[in-house]
């Protein structure tokens, strides 16, 4: 068993490995490794970056895993509610054809969009599906479909140019030390962590929360305790929908939006859910900000073209050592 | 006086003809009827695939009913959901999975007042008196429980409504001799204080010692009613469903 392991992990590794032999071996430039007095600081500006992007991965992820707590599906379409709110706050603020709004309101609607999107799909798709007890590999195989037309409509509407939004686009960095971040950056990690602070409470010092905890646990059971569990789903999705596009916002402020981010995003926020713990969102939020630490650190060592496939590595070694994720709990059986 | 005698007279839950199914095509049950009066407790029996737990399910409108009607108090609530019935004052604890694994004891007993959060503290301490057992645990994780205690813990959780109507699917399934004891005691006690129980039960002998009527439902249908005592030594329910050992005892 643990030769198997470890024969994965370097499987793993070895994959991983290839592209960035492959590419020093045509000479292309790869990042100094951990060598001269500057390491220490570049470190430390990965590690300020990896938070940043781990923060946004996991803003996005929170609702994913929420809807699988409680609904039990992977919603493959998740990753197109990032690129709708990014989109979206983009024709808001910086499109030639939209009213020219300001970012911040702008970002409201969008959350509010997203929110309005969840509500949609739950009322108009899955809801009716789950009446009629389709089983869930043909509701995930729905959910292909359903990113493959939102990600071709945004194609269509948005078109395939990386923008940037009409505010906070170019800044100078605030000097902390070593670390150099810009307001933008700093502004957008704050933010997010206090979003994501606002999430924690609202499930475990809520009433709603705690329904949502409960369903995610067992739904007959809270049903069978009064809960209006259908109610209680609706309110997830509009949750997970809000806080996707919010964290499209925020994404598309410190890289650009284009028709397919949230897509990209998506395999980091199934990396994040996975480490973490599938259907906890608090192991949402660990799993993701480790994904983004690790995404980041990487880049110190390795092409930046490798640091999604890092994280992905450490999500392999990670399950391998502990199969429930971070926070996952393996549950007394008996 | 008149009207306050038909409530008196009024079965608290009437089932009758109910046909369901989980599968299209497929019915579990075929056409069972069932009666609790107020203060009465019910037993169901049977033989595995009866249909025992599917009623429960049925009655408590976790599962669709194909035909027949479910009256409680008089009052039709066929198709009705779930939650609604808890609000009419119907407690249900299923057979598997009973509580919040990953949430607390205590948690676990708020999930029980969802409709009513004022009524925690003296509904917590009335259960809490029922079941002393849980007062010692409220932080630990339900999940972490052993089998007797999370039965303990489910049945109070449904008892924080106050129901007057409890629905108990096979509470002793996969306890201890010692924990079956002590759970059908309990039920025999919640009983004691007015609340009428059905209570679907695979321990056969045990279930209709202590109930005032019982029902012997067989694929899907009643096979025998009557007195629990009298289930309990009538020769067909013994050849057809207690067997041999019964009657030696």
């Amino acid at each position: 068993m643990r030769c198997q392991r470890v024969f994965t992990a370097a499987l793993a590794l070895g994959l991983v490995m290839l592209p960035a032999v492959t590419a020093r071996a045509r000479g292309e430039d790869a990042p100094r490794g951990p060598v001269g007095p500057a390491f220490g600081g570049r470190a430390l500006q990965a590690l300020v970056d990896g938070i940043q992007f781990g923060v946004i991965i996991a803003i996005t992820a929170v609702g994913l895993s929420l809807v699988f707590g409680t609904i039990h599906l992977i919603n493959f379409a998740h990753g197109e509610f990032v690129t709708v709110g990014a989109t979206f706050a983009f024709f808001l603020n910086a499109s030639p054809a939209g009213p020219g709004w300001h970012l911040i309101p702008a970002a409201v609607a969008a959350v509010a969009l997203g929110a309005l999107l969840g509500a949609a799909v739950d009322r108009g798709v899955w809801r009716p599906l789950r009446a009629r007890g389709t089983g869930l590999i043909n509701l995930f195989i729905v959910t292909i479909g359903l990113s493959l037309l939102l990600r071709h409509i945004v194609l269509v509407l948005y078109g395939t140019r990386p923008g940037s939004y009409a505010q906070y686009d170019i800044q100078s960095a605030i000097g902390l030390g070593p670390v150099g971040i810009t307001p933008r950056d700093l502004t957008v990690t704050v933010l997010a962590v206090l979003v994501l602070l606002g999430v924690a409470v609202l499930l475990q010092r809520t009433r709603t929360g705690t329904a949502v905890r409960a369903v995610s646990a067992n739904r007959d059971l809270a049903e069978a305790s009064g809960i209006d569990v259908r109610r209680v789903v609706l309110f997830v999705w509009m949750l997970g929908g809000g806080l996707a596009a919010l964290g499209g916002v925020f994404f598309g402020l410190v890289e650009t939006v284009t028709w397919d981010m949230g897509f990209k995003l998506l395999l980091m926020m199934f990396a994040g859910i996975i480490l973490g713990g599938l259907g906890s969102a608090y192991g949402a939020m660990a799993g993701s900000l480790v994904i983004g630490v690790v995404a980041q650190m990487s880049t110190l060592w390795f092409p930046v073209d490798l640091q999604y496939a890092w994280a992905l590595l450490v999500l392999i070694v990670v399950l391998l050592v502990r199969p429930q994720g971070i926070l996952g709990r393996a549950e007394r059986v008996g | 006086m008149r009207a306050n005698k038909r409530e008196r007279n009024t079965p608290v839950l009437a089932a009758e003809g109910i046909v369901a199914g989980y599968l299209p095509g497929v019915d579990v049950l075929r056409g069972c009827s069932i009666e609790v009066g107020p203060g009465e407790l019910v037993g169901v029996i049977g033989p595995n695939g009866a249909g025992k737990s599917t009623l429960a399910k049925a009655v408590f409108g976790l599962l669709r009913v194909r035909a027949g009607t479910v009256r409680l108090n008089g009052e039709d609530v066929t198709g009705r959901p779930a939650h609604e019935l808890v609000r009419r004052g119907v407690g249900y604890v299923p057979q598997l999975q009973n509580v919040f694994a990953s949430l607390t004891v205590e948690e676990n007993l708020r999930m029980g007042v969802y409709l009513r959060p004022r009524d925690y503290a003296r509904r917590a301490a009335a259960v809490e008196e029922l079941f002393p057992v849980l007062a010692a645990r409220r932080r630990q994780k339900a999940g972490s429980m052993s089998g007797g205690e999370r039965q303990m813990l489910a049945m109070a959780r449904a008892l924080m409504t106050e129901p007057q109507l409890l629905l108990l699917d096979e509470p002793s399934a996969g306890l201890s001799p010692l924990h079956q004891d002590h759970v059908f005691d309990r039920v025999r006690e919640i009983n004691g204080a007015g609340v009428a129980v059905l209570m679907v039960e695979q321990n056969a002998r045990r279930c209709l010692q202590i109930c005032h009527r019982g029902y012997v439902l067989d694929q899907g249908r009643n096979a025998y009613t009557g007195r629990g005592t009298d289930l309990l030594h009538d020769e067909k329910v013994i050849a057809c469903y207690l067997g041999t050992l019964a009657r030696a005892r």
